[in-house]
């Protein structure tokens, strides 16, 4: 009668051991990961915390000597400076509509290019070229070549005579981002499109899903975390664009194409005033935080990230 | 070649609540000998088999192999080879080189590595790969290649994690018997992981059943089909399974739809205060009889034929399901009423329904 | 329906010849004369010079040049020597809190980088790097290190953790199980991450502007010389974009396809 092997341990055999135990150390485990970590602290968060500390400071590099302690004094006069809040809306309308635009653009760009036809490979190097022009040399090119009042293409194709820098200073940036960005947006959404189970579309089409059913009920909902990705990566680079603003209209006429990026430059670089850049820097970086927290949370619930290890 | 011993090894994993995906496990596995542990997924028989490994932490007791402990040995130490259910081979590398692999990092001679190689490659019928990178193999001749990954160690034990689940039917059968006749071959001390229990049946010296980390009964394929310990290996082994129905208990027997069948009176002493017990009796211990005889009807829902034999499903009253081989050319049609019986009086096993313990199994041994 | 597919490519073709005109524009600029980039209407023939090179070169454009390609190859270099073990740890053998320390990684790319630029300026002059390639080298390589890190990590998790396990059981230890067996597994995604860095380190504008000048001065800050000098030089401007643009975009042309696999498993695992 065969009870036999299912020996109930011997009671206390185990139980003298301390149970876990040949664990590797957590600093061996550590070891690999710190000096990434230790050189990203140096070079990212100590200068800002020199920033928050020169923001309590009235500070001009052209009297020199000045420096001296003042509390919030130079938030109170950030606040109170009108330019910076035109600043902070050219910013949040620059990244919003050139994040949408070009998404938008890409999803279409994406889908024309998720079929086969004939010199696929050739229309998707065209698309991406724009992303892999130097953004400065992109800024100047459309700068002259395009939006030029006398000489640029736009008004000999439209037959309009109008300063397009001057008439819309931030529609025209815009343009250019737009334009650099919407091939990245293109990869990202189409390796998204590509990932897709071609059995799942299929199973859509047995179902009896037309073309744009099978679109928004299957395809977009299985794109949305690529489209949340390309909207976070586009917009941590858009927010602080710099290049196009600084070269093609050095954020004018008046403040009308400032940005905060620019606009922080200018203080610093132009106005030597180093105690009112960085509270506009802190406060640009307390408004990132904020915006950034709610994405990253919604990110990190996206992309399961917070178990951990897959 | 040497002897592997788990005494008391557990493995828990911490959380809120720890959970023992192995728990106090002993068990001794001779030099030379064959064992495979076999249970469903979760009953922690790959973490007790990738303790011998190293790859798992043994958190109580401990593990030994040959006359060392390993229990705090890196799995390099410990003089053992593994066959991963993946094959994981190195997908830059030959197959030679991924032979090669791991005795080039002991600090042996190419020559020397390069013999060894071919000697396993020849065992293997791999020779003509061994340029091949994986991924211009088959399914087959990569499995074939992680064999000869552990075989050119030439370890003190193989340890196998379902090398097979990767392989179609009919080359897993073929690969099985390979897998088994170059153990023999070899006589290296194996311990082979699977879930298929018919794997376990044919390739295992013994075969250990394990149920949520613990050991349910080790013994040998024979005896395991023969004398269940309990009403879960009594269920796990054998296809289909045992049929298993809880029946009252009397002085007579146990009775179902009326078939009363006696049982020993060491059965009934050992049985004692119980009123019902659970009863075992595989399908081919029954079997359709005429009308007049002994035994219970049974009302047909579902004939599987597979030829020589065909199973029959039906109800026998009050939602017991009964399991019936009968004559593959004569099958019961669908929805009649057919009338079963036992083969022999004594093939019925009878478990406790409280500890699902055996309480007795009155067939005649073998 | 084969119509409809015809049209659809030609459309197709359209958009994408469109979309790349100003770049097409900018090639066929850049080999006229100033006089013929200077007309209207704007003028598709012309006889080709390469006067316009040339100039570029004459006016200093081989020290950017090679501050360029020295800036964004040590740069790289250095982020992979720091990301590659980072991510290990963080995805094959993960240590604890690995979300909040990538949650870290990720959000130092979020600060705006404005808000240092400041100290970082006063802390290079007090350092003698004002103006010095070293100071774009350090900043690069924490620049690109976060997406590099998050981009390696995911191409890490791919790798078979049963292959790591055989390796460990074959006797390799840590450097030898990255280097030999993990390294030669991801190296399509550390191409594709390096690549990125380049891109990046190649087109970064910012800083380059405010930290370096004459001598330390890449790419871009040659190219914004030209803004002083608008409208004279079109033709010269554009060839020296086109210059400027030129190494990347081969790369990226040839590696197109490493580009999308790199931003796509960066992105979604």
């Amino acid at each position: 009668m065969t009870t036999t092997e299912v020996a109930p341990a011997p009671a206390g055999r185990g139980a003298e051991q301390p149970a876990p135990r040949r664990h590797a150390s957590p600093w061996k485990r550590r070891a690999p990961l710190l000096p990434a970590l230790i050189f990203t602290i140096a070079v990212t968060q100590i200068p800002f915390l020199v920033t928050v500390f020169y923001s309590f400071q009235s500070w001009n590099l052209v009297r020199p000597g000045s420096q001296y302690f003042v509390g919030f004094q130079n938030y109170i006069d950030v606040f109170a400076d009108s330019t910076f809040r035109t600043a902070m809306l050219n910013t949040v309308v620059l990244t919003v509509v050139c994040v949408f635009v070009s998404m938008v653009l890409g999803l279409g760009l994406a889908l024309l290019l998720d079929r086969k036809f004939t010199g696929r490979s050739v229309v998707r190097t065209l698309i991406i070229t724009p992303f892999l022009i130097l953004p400065a040399a992109g800024a100047l090119l459309w700068k002259t070549a395009m939006f030029d009042p006398v000489h640029g293409l736009l008004n000999f194709v439209f037959g309009t005579d109008i300063d397009w820098l001057s008439a819309y200073p931030l529609g025209s940036v815009m343009t250019q981002v737009i334009w650099q960005w919407t091939p990245f947006m293109t990869l990202l959404i189409l390796a998204g499109l590509q990932a897709q189970s071609k059995e799942v579309l299929e199973a859509a089409q047995v179902d009896g899903a037309g073309r744009w059913r099978t679109f928004a009920s299957i395809t977009l909902p299985q794109l949305s975390r690529y489209l949340q990705l390309a909207a976070l990566l586009g917009a941590i680079y858009i927010v602080n664009s710099f290049d196009a603003i600084y070269l093609m209209t050095q954020g004018g006429p008046g403040t009308a194409s400032t940005n905060l990026p620019f606009y922080i430059y200018q203080r610093a670089f132009e106005g030597f005033d180093v105690g009112q850049s960085s509270a506009m820097g802190v406060i640009v970086v307390i408004l990132t935080l904020i915006v950034a927290t709610f994405t990253l949370r919604l990110m990190f619930r996206t992309f399961d990230v917070s178990g951990g290890v897959k | 070649m040497a002897e592997v011993v788990y005494a008391g090894a557990s493995r828990i994993y911490s959380g809120s609540t720890p959970v023992k995906a192995v728990d106090q496990l002993d068990l001794s596995i001779a030099d030379g000998e064959f064992l495979v542990l076999v249970g469903p997924s979760g009953s922690g028989k790959s973490t007790a088999l990738r303790m011998v490994a190293g790859l798992e932490d043994v958190d109580e007791g401990e593990i030994r192999i040959g006359d060392r402990a390993v229990t705090d040995l890196p799995p390099k130490d410990r003089d053992i080879a593994m066959v991963f259910q993946s094959y994981a081979l190195y997908p830059h590398m030959s197959v030679a080189e991924n032979m090669g692999f791991a005795l080039k990092l002991r600090g042996m001679s190419k020559e020397k590595v390069r013999a060894k190689v071919d000697e396993a490659a020849a065992m293997l019928d791999l020779t003509k790969y061994l340029d091949r990178k994986p991924k211009a193999l088959s399914g087959g001749q990569r499995q074939r290649v992680a064999m000869g990954r552990a075989i050119v160690r030439e370890p003190s034990v193989f340890l196998m994690d379902e090398p097979l689940s990767n392989l179609d039917a009919k080359l897993r059968v073929e690969t099985r018997a390979n897998i088994a006749a170059l153990q023999r071959r070899l006589s290296t001390t194996t311990i082979y992981v699977t879930h298929d229990q018919v794997e376990a049946m044919t390739m295992g010296d013994r075969v250990a059943v394990l149920k949520d980390g613990l050991l349910q009964q080790c013994a040998s394929p024979r005896e395991l089909y023969d004398r269940p310990a309990n009403t879960f290996v009594a269920g796990f082994i054998g296809s289909p399974a045992m049929n298993l129905a809880k029946l009252p208990l009397s002085e007579a027997g146990v009775t179902l739809g009326g078939f009363t069948v006696p049982l020993d009176r060491d059965v009934l002493a050992r049985a004692g205060e119980l009123s019902e017990v659970v009863v075992g009796v595989r399908p081919e211990s029954l079997r359709l009889v005429g009308d007049g005889e002994d035994g219970f009807d049974l009302v047909v829902e579902l004939v599987e034929e597979l030829g020589a034999d065909a199973y029959v499903h039906g109800n026998a009253g009050e939602g017991q399901r009964i399991v019936v081989r009968v004559d593959g050319r004569t099958p019961p049609r669908l929805g009649e009423k057919v009338r079963v019986g036992l083969r022999e009086l004594g093939e019925l096993h009878v478990f406790d329904p409280q500890s699902t313990k055996s309480i007795a199994q009155s067939s005649q041994p073998q | 329906m084969r119509l409809g597919r015809i049209s659809l490519t030609a459309f197709t073709w359209l958009v994408a010849i469109l979309f790349v005109f100003p770049v097409i524009w900018m090639v066929l600029t850049s080999f006229k004369t100033e006089a013929d980039a200077y007309t209207d209407p704007p003028k598709l023939f012309f006889t080709p010079t390469l006067e316009q090179f040339a100039g570029v070169f004459e006016r200093g454009f081989l020290p950017y040049l090679a501050n360029s390609g020295f800036v964004t190859l040590i740069s790289t270099l250095a982020v992979l020597l720091l990301a590659i073990p980072a991510s290990y740890a963080l995805s094959i053998s993960p240590v604890k809190g690995t979300s909040n320390v990538l949650g870290f990684f990720l959000s130092t790319k979020m600060l705006p980088i404005v808000a240092a630029i400041i100290p970082l300026y006063v802390i290079s002059q007090n350092l003698q790097l004002l103006d010095n390639v070293w100071a774009l080298i350090i900043l690069y390589t924490a620049m690109n290190l976060p997406l590099a890190i998050w981009m390696m990590r995911s191409f890490f998790l791919e790798v078979p953790k049963e292959m790591i396990e055989a390796a460990r059981v074959d006797g390799a230890k840590l450097p030898t199980l990255l280097y030999r067996v993990v390294l030669p597994v991801v190296a399509p995604g550390i191409a594709a991450t390096a690549l990125i860095c380049v891109i990046f380190s190649w087109t970064e504008f910012f800083y380059a502007v405010n930290l370096s000048a004459a001598r330390a001065g890449t790419v871009p800050v040659f190219l914004s010389g030209f803004i002083t000098s608008e409208g004279l030089y079109w033709a010269q401007l554009s060839a020296a974009a086109l210059l400027a643009s030129l190494p990347v975009m081969i790369i990226g042309w040839i590696a197109q396809n490493h580009l999308v696999r790199g931003l796509s498993m960066g992105a979604v695992k």
